[in-house]
This record gives C-alpha cells, structure tokens and sequence, in this order.
C-alpha cells in the first residue's frame, strides 16, 4: 500500500470535547492502561481525573472531573497511572512526588529526597518501583511499598527532562537539556549507553516505543526523532511542528494504524504516519502551545493539555466509518 | 528485547556482599523462575517472600498451624505455588497471588526437603526426602505417600520391590537420602547411601537404571542444573561430581524404556547398570585436595556454567566457585557464622547465601563504572598509549562535511509493536507466569514521612530525609506520631 492510499484512508480527527476543571497551565495529560480514566496534572497544584464514558460523549456541557487530587504546595509537572490503575503519582515543584490512591483521591504516600523540582515520574511496568528526574539533575528510582528511595543515578548534568521505563522494566531511559538521552539499567542503576548525535540540542522528552527496542525523542530543535538504541542510529525523523521552549511530550497511536502524535508551539496537534513521516493532520483548537498529548490504549481517542492561555484539556476523537 | 545492551543471561561471578536481608531467622532460600521474588523459609514456620527488586517485603505467608522451622521451600513452575516443609513434619502448600493456604500435610517423618513435580503450572505431586528413610512422592491432593525404592534388590532373595508404605529391603535405612525430579518430572534421580544414583520412575516405582558413583560414599545431594543437562552429586568422601545427562530432556522415561528394549541382558542389576551408562556420563570431580572439606548446599549458576558450593566447617561462610571445567574461580569469605543455605539467582550474577544467625547475604559483582558507557567517544585504557597525531589534525577544515546525514534511508519500515521473544519462554507455556507481587503502598503516618522506613534491608543509606512536611500532608488529621525507629516500622501490616 502507498503511501498515498493511506493518507486518503485516513479518517481525521475531530474536536469532541472541552475540558475546562483547571485554573492554570496543563502540565500532563494521561490515560489509565485500563482506558477508564482521564488524569490531568496542572500548575494550579492539583490533578483530577474524568471518566471516559463523561468525556467521549459530544454532550455540549463540558463533564465535571471524577476526582480532584490536593495535596501538593506547588504546582504539579507530570502524572502517571500505576499497570492495575490504582495509584497515581505526580512530581511537583515542591521537590516532592507523592503517590495517591485513584478511587478515594487520597494521598498514600510522599516521597521526599529529590533537593530541585521534579519534573518527570514513571512507575515501571510491574508498578513495584517509581523513577523520577528532577532538576537537581538526578534520577531516583522509588520503593512504592515503603516510600524508600533505593537509588540516585547521576544522570545528567543539567535539568532532567524525562523518564521512562521498558515494557519488562529493566531498563531505563532518561533525557536531559544537557542534550543526551541515557539508557540505565533498572535493577543495578548502571549506565548502559549515552545516545549522542552530532549536534545535540537540548533534549525536551523520550519514551520507549511498545515493544521495547526503540526510543522516541523530541529536542528542542523542532524535531521528533526515532533512534534505534542498540545501534544507535536515528530511524525516523519528524518534523514540522514547533518545538523550541517547551518540554512537549509526544506519543504513540497505535490503536488504528501507527502514528506519531505530539503537541505543539503553534497551539497545534500534530499526527504524522510512523513509517513515510508525512504529517496526516494537525488538530486545531486551542490557543496556547500544547504541551502533553495522551493516545488511548484502544479506543481512537487523544488527549491534548495547553498552557496558561488556553488551560483546557481538549479531547478529540475519530470519526467512525 | 534488548539483548544487545544487556546479556539476558549474564555469565561472570559475584565477588563481594551487596546487602543483607533480614527477617526473623530465615533457614532455606528459593529463588522464582525469572529470580524477581525469593521466597525464604523462617524458624518460627512463616514463609518470606521478598520482592528481589526493590529488596523489600512482598508478602508473608503464616500459618497458625504451622510453628516449627521451616526446612525446604519449593516453587512450582510458574511461581503460582509454593511447598514448604517444617520440622512438625508437615507440608504445607500455599498459594502465591492470594497468600493463603492450600492443603497441609502431616507426614510420618520430618521431611528435610520437599520439591513440587517440576512439569507443571499447578502441580498436584511433590517428592519429600525425610529426616531418616526413603524419599517418597507425596499426592498433594489425597494425601498419599508412595515410597521409592532406594536400593536394588537383590535378585537372590527374590523380593521383589513392593510399593505402598513398606521399606524395599526390609531393612530401616538410617541415613537421609537425596533425591531430584528431573526437568521435566517423568523420573526422579535418587543418591543413596551405598553410593549409588538411581534413576526411577516415580509412576511405576520401578528403578530403571543404576550409576555407580566411585568411592561408593554416602551422597547427601543431588541436584540438577536449570536447563536439565547437568547433574550434581554430593558425596561424603567430600567430592562433588558433576554429570552430563544423556537422556533427552523431555521424554526422559521413553528414551530409558528404548534403552532398555536394546540391551540383550536379563533384566537385573546389571542390566540396570549398563542402562545408567546410557543416562549419565562422568564429566568432572571437584574437591579441596589441601583442606579436605566436606560441602554443603551444591548447586549450579542459572546458566549451568558455574557451581558453587559451601563449606559444611561450622564457624565459617565460604564459597567456593568453579566452572564446569573443574577450575576453582573464587572463594568467597563472609562473616564467621556458618553457612546453612545457598543459592545462585537464574538471571543475574548474583548468590544469595543463609547464615546461621538467620541473616541473607546477597553477593553481587563488585562494579566499576563503565565511562564509555557515559561518554561513548571516550575509550578507557589499560596502560598509556603513545598519541600520535594524524597528518590533517590541525588543518582549518574549508569544507566541514557532516556526511552521515544523506546516507541514513529513512523510508525503512520500523516495527514498534512486535515483541521478541525473550530468553524464558518456553513452548509449553499454557498460563501466565507470576513474576510479581502487586504493591500496594504503606499509607504514610503523618509527620516525619521522610524517615518511614518500612522494610528491613540494609542498603548503603542514600536517603535523604528532607524538610517536614506543611500541615497539609496531614489529611487525615491524626495527631503526629513518632515512627521513625526502624525496628517499630518493620512491622509494616500491609500486605495483602
């Protein structure tokens, strides 16, 4: 098949619905792996979580949230669902991440340690361990049962920007505005290899693809980039958004078809095809950059969060054939 | 997966002690399948399971019934179940996920050791070795004991081996047996005392070969490597023996029935002898010619490249590791207590050892940073090397050519969604394998949440407690309370 053949198959995406519960900057949108749930996280200091049976209807008044999460003093920079969508974790300026209990909206757990904002959490697949970076440019790796850090890797040498777990959780990878991307491995917190281009801007976010082999990572030179990381050859390279400020996070889509999304400078989502590279749609309607973007795990369903200006959650949909 | 950066399956030996567990007193340690969990057995009869990971608790199995110290724990295939045996001569079998008891057993004799039938997710069979007669194989779900054979009878007398709860030689054997399942369950290896290995079928209760170990000394283990193809005979003339294992690993019991078929002998002993030299060949002994020690405790690498043993002299914790080669690597030395229990984890280069006192050792490779792995244009040298300098090293370059951008083909099909296959899966995998225990966070107690330290491992204390929190974090409203001494927190009531 052409390319040509699937960018006409594609069916675009539609704004479905607005989500205005926050009074400040989105900082992270998620989904929980089991679909059921929406979280956002904000500089207002707080998080809350929709249903997704609220949001995917297009009623005209926008759903109320399920759960608001306070407890933070400082305004709230990323958040992620535990494997079993129990928990939630959050890492905020306020050097803390603290870990909540999702039905009861409580806070289980705070975890003190990190001595600069925290900027980026991840629990590991088997959701028995919390990786974090932060700017004091360490990465921890967190005990969820007893709150304990087990270890701090001196990952970078200027703020780290993002941490991600593989699909087994043995290794790590980290990103850094020092301009590298550091893969570690998870139970020795050993580093394994430094990924490092000719030129290396400062580098905004990183994540591991599905299964595992490749990394995504996004630079603040405008571009997105697949790297193979055994090799450590870049693969892919996408481009044609704005990325020059902002830590955007990108993702994924591999519900119908494999694509990349990410959010944008121009206030714009940008959906390219993962193979040819082209750029199938950009999803307009908010009115300040986006910052996070979130796929859903089987439904065709994207999240997008913007900043201060904008300050909803935008959800948009596929059209049914 | 990821094969290329890390070796699932790493070769090389630990050298120096990590870290301690401690629980109680804990007597015998087993590792899970993939060596996430380690489960391990304490005096006073609960059963620890630690989540290997994070080095931390995951769940306590106890029961009311069962008080006396634990002497063997056992995993099945898949982690779903656990066998323990105690010194009130039971077994007792649990079930991992839910931590509850499944059936409890109560033998005639202190079994010393208890291993579920290695071929299956659910295993309903077990082989117990008891304090002081013949091993037996254990039906888990009636209770039925049928004893195996430990010798062959002599033809002479014409007594042929009975089966149910009757000693096959009359005689009361005064000395524990070893015994083993083979990988896959169809035959069970037993080292007697006259110093024999029997391969039986623990269907039929039939002894279908005999190898003669030389030196005809009493073997107080025998154990089979991960994979199936080596063996291991502990014996009293201090030696351990490793075999290569000439029967195909499935099928074992078939492939002896063949062997059978093509020997021209009445059947007999020596018949059955010249069957064993068809199921084991001798590969290599190894022993301490200088301090002629007695070991302990056997058993292979997770690789089956390496094995170690303990030193049985009260008063010290050595290990002593070969290759299967035969050449002795390393000694490890630990604290002056004696050493009761060992183990070498399935993946990493990593041995957990038990002390007496009840403490776990954890033994990991003494690790000495990789810089190229931080810096991948900088080579780390042996020695000093002389630089010599290229002809244009100090030319102003005019034309600065990056020329790897035009020679990467973008236009390759990548796929991020297929998964390999990893190092553990076998082909008759039918259920899902437990590799983890689900954690559920201990709720912090308000005020001095920075110093709750819930499990007792010991690490080289990184944390670092950092400013109290504000009077939001105290949600519940519970007046502050002291928590902070590690033995109160240990008791962390949470699993489960």
């Amino acid at each position: 098949m052409s390319s040509d053949q699937s960018l006409e198959s594609f069916r675009p995406y539609t704004l479905t619905q607005t989500l205005n519960g926050h009074l400040r900057a989105i900082s992270s949108v998620k989904f929980s792996h089991d679909g059921r749930l929406l979280a956002s996280s904000s500089a207002d200091k707080t998080l809350l979580t929709y249903s997704l049976s609220s949001i995917s209807n297009s009623d005209s008044t926008p759903p109320s949230p399920l759960q608001k999460f306070t407890g933070h003093e400082q305004g709230v920079s990323d958040l992620v669902f535990s494997s079993d969508s129990r928990f939630l974790v959050s890492a905020s300026d306020d050097k803390t991440i603290r870990l909540w209990d999702v039905p009861t909206a409580t806070c289980l757990k705070t975890l003190i340690g990190h001595t600069n904002y925290v900027f980026c959490v991840n629990f590991n697949p088997q959701s028995n361990m919390i990786v974090s970076g932060a700017f004091d440019e360490t990465v921890r790796i967190w005990d969820v049962k007893t709150g304990k850090c087990l270890k701090v890797l001196p990952a970078h040498s200027d703020p780290v920007t993002a941490v991600d777990f593989n699909r087994d959780g043995t290794m790590i990878v980290t990103s850094s505005y020092d301009g590298l991307c550091r893969i570690w491995d998870a139970s020795t917190g050993h580093c394994m290899k430094t990924l490092i281009d000719d030129e290396n801007p400062p580098v905004s976010f990183v994540k591991f693809s599905p299964n595992g082999k490749f990394i995504l990572v996004g630079t603040l030179d405008n571009t997105l980039r697949l790297w193979n990381y055994s090799t450590g050859k870049i693969l892919k390279t996408y481009t044609g958004h704005t990325n020059s400020k902002y830590c955007i996070s990108s993702t994924f889509s591999v519900t119908n078809g494999k694509y990349i999304v990410s959010g944008s400078e121009d206030s714009c989502v940008y959906l390219w095809e993962l193979q040819s590279r082209k750029v199938v749609q950009k999803l307009e309607g908010h009115t300040d950059p986006v910052i996070s973007v979130a796929s859903h795990p089987t439904e065709n369903i994207i999240a997008s969060g913007a900043l201060d200006n904008d300050r909803t959650v935008k959800i948009w949909t596929q059209e049914k054939e | 997966m990821n094969a290329p950066i890390i070796d699932p399956l790493q070769g090389d030996f630990p050298e120096v002690i990590e870290e301690y567990l401690e629980h109680g007193v804990m007597k015998c340690i087993a590792f899970n399948r993939r060596g996430t969990l380690l489960a391990a057995g304490c005096s006073d009869g609960s059963c620890v399971i630690w989540d290997f990971e994070t080095r931390g608790i995951a769940k306590v199995l106890r029961d009311k019934e069962c008080v006396a110290a634990i002497t063997s724990v056992c995993w099945s295939k898949y982690g779903h179940r656990i066998l323990v045996s105690a010194a009130d001569k039971s077994l007792t079998l649990w079930d991992v996920l839910k931590g509850e008891k499944i059936t409890r057993i109560v033998l005639q004799q202190t079994p010393l050791q208890a291993r579920l039938h290695p071929g299956s997710s659910t295993p309903s069979l077990c082989l117990a070795c008891p304090l002081s007669s013949a091993p037996m194989i254990v039906d888990l779900s009636t209770g039925s004991t049928s004893i195996l054979p430990i010798a062959v009878p002599d033809v002479a007398n014409g007594i042929a081996p009975s089966s149910r709860n009757k000693y096959s030689d009359g005689t009361p054997p005064f000395t524990p047996t070893a015994a083993c399942f083979n990988k896959y369950g169809d035959l069970v290896y037993v080292g007697n005392s006259k110093g024999e290995i029997l391969v039986i079928d623990h269907k039929s209760n039939q002894i279908r070969a005999l190898v003669p170990v030389s030196g005809a000394a009493v073997i107080k283990n025998i154990v089979f490597s991960r994979n199936g193809q080596y063996l291991l005979t502990n014996s009293n003339d201090r030696t351990i023996r490793i075999y290569d294992n000439l029967l195909p690993l499935k099928n074992g019991l078939e492939a002896l029935v063949d062997i059978e078929k093509g020997i021209a002998e009445p059947n007999g002993i020596e018949k059955m002898k010249m069957v064993g030299s068809k199921c084991l060949a001798l590969f290599r002994e190894f022993q301490d010619s200088i301090t002629k020690m007695h070991w302990k405790a056997p058993c292979f690498s997770g690789d089956g490249e390496w094995v170690i043993a303990g030193s049985a002299s009260k008063g010290e914790h050595k290990i002593y590791i070969w290759d299967r080669a035969g050449y002795l690597v390393k000694i490890l030395e630990g604290p002056k207590e004696a050493l009761i229990d060992l183990a070498w984890h399935p993946v990493h280069p990593i041995i957990v050892s038990v002390s007496l006192t009840g403490w776990v050792y954890i033994w990991a490779k003494d690790y000495t940073e990789n810089w190229s792995a931080f810096a991948p244009d900088f080579k780390e040298l042996e020695e000093n090397e002389e630089y010599v300098e290229r002809e244009d090293e100090f030319d102003l370059n005019t034309e600065t050519e990056k020329v790897k951008e035009s020679n990467i083909n973008e236009d390759e099909e990548v796929d991020i969604v297929a998964v390999d296959k990893d190092a553990f899966s076998d082909s008759d995998m039918s259920q899902e394998e437990l590799c983890f225990l689900p954690a559920i966070p201990c709720p912090d107690v308000p005020e001095r949440q920075g110093k709750c330290v819930g499990s007792s491992s010991k690490l080289m204390d990184r944390n670092h407690s950092g400013s109290p929190l504000s009077e939001e974090a105290m949600q519940n409203g519970q007046a502050a309370n002291h928590a902070s001494s590690p033995l109160e927190v240990k008791v962390c009531l949470c699993d489960s």
